[in-house]
């Protein structure tokens, strides 16, 4: 049999399958393909993968949270009972506390804003150093699901 | 490796707190003297009003994680995955809040200021809130999330991204009533959550910044 008639068949393999029953060559390279493609992929257990964080995520045990809820809040309820204090009393505490951060603000700008040429200078330059290493930081993709 | 971490873990925080409540707790306690009422109505006022913030932090964190579960999930993966980094960019970020907040307070005067400073206020509560739950959940799912397919389908309650949240805010939140320790690990924990949640976008894994490619022709 000729190159020229395997080559034809090479090019259209259906068109000229009528090559095969006169090409041994021709008819044994077919065989080792259909047997390649015939072969089952290898079987993969999924029990021996790790176990990804999305797994039994959606489930939601709502007597367990419920209960530990309303246990947090009962002893809270009666811790601030005991206490003879109410949770509004917790609220004017977070206010106050704002407030405290909100003088210490405004009494570093002004401390800036009376500081020497040189020192603002330098606020304004550690003040750039930071954000452009906060900048930096943020650039680097986040790599929790391909760890 | 783990086992023993899990065994130790809280081996380690009793222990701690039994140490650092005769060190710091008031005269009465383990130490001669006497404990006046004064003292025990100042303590009790304490534990009182870290209890309620912890019933507020418990509400805050189910309701969150029943709007966007999957979020504070990907933020509690990416804190396993790479702690340091998410640790280095919460303290840089803090650092930066202060002082961007400095240099908006000195623009009062300008009119400029306060809206910024509103702003910037609101973008870090926020940024807090998120982060601390997204530690919940990653507290929660290390010391009680199931390690094997087999584990999980034989827990019937101590699955979900729910109650891996509850569990941190129970475990955390017990630490927070240790004196001097606590405080120091919850403001710890605050500087993982802020890292983390602007390390992931906020659970939205996008980019923070678009980057720039020229057009290939």
């Amino acid at each position: 049999m000729t190159d020229q008639a395997c080559e034809k068949y090479l090019e259209d393999p259906e068109a000229n399958s009528a090559h095969l029953r006169t090409c041994a060559k021709c008819n044994a390279e077919a065989m080792a393909l259909a047997e390649k493609a015939d072969d089952a992929p290898p079987s993969i257990d999924l029990d021996a993968l790790p176990l990804a964080p999305w797994e039994g995520s959606s489930h939601r045990a709502w007597p367990l949270v419920l209960g530990t809820a309303a246990v947090v809040a009962i002893v809270a309820l009666a811790l601030l009972d005991a206490a003879g204090m109410s949770p509004l009393h917790v609220v004017e505490g977070s206010l106050t506390s704002m407030e405290v951060l909100r003088t210490q603000l405004n009494r570093a700008a002004t401390s800036l804003r009376s500081a020497s040429l040189g020192a603002q200078v330098a606020f304004g330059v550690a003040f750039l150093l930071v954000n452009g290493l906060l900048i930096a930081l943020l650039r680097r993709a986040p790599r929790g699901i391909d760890a | 490796m783990r086992r023993m971490l899990r065994l130790f873990l809280p081996l380690t925080v009793v222990a701690a707190s039994l140490v650092t409540a005769i060190m710091a707790g008031p005269p009465g306690f383990g130490r001669g003297g006497a404990l006046t009422i004064g003292d025990a109505t100042a303590m009790l006022q304490k534990t009182a009003v870290i209890a309620a913030l912890l019933a507020v932090w418990m509400f805050a964190a189910v309701a969150l994680t029943l709007l966007s579960g999957r979020e504070i999930r990907y933020s509690s993966v990416e804190m396993r995955a790479s702690a340091l980094h998410c640790f280095a960019l919460g303290l840089v970020a803090i650092t930066s809040f202060v002082l961007t907040a400095i240099v908006f307070s000195y623009l009062i005067p300008y009119h400029l200021g306060v809206p910024l400073l509103f702003a910037l206020g609101v973008f870090a509560i926020l940024t807090k809130i998120y982060g601390t739950i997204a530690v919940f959940h990653a507290i929660g799912t290390l010391i009680a999330g199931a390690r094997t397919r087999d584990q999980l389908a034989g827990r019937k309650w101590l699955r979900g991204d729910l109650v891996m949240v509850v569990i941190g805010v129970v475990i955390l939140g017990a630490i927070r009533l240790i004196p001097i320790v606590g405080p120091i690990i919850w403001a710890l924990a605050s500087v993982f959550g802020i890292g983390t949640a602007l390390a992931t976008k906020f659970g939205r894994r996008e980019p923070w910044f678009l980057a720039y490619r020229a057009i290939e022709s």
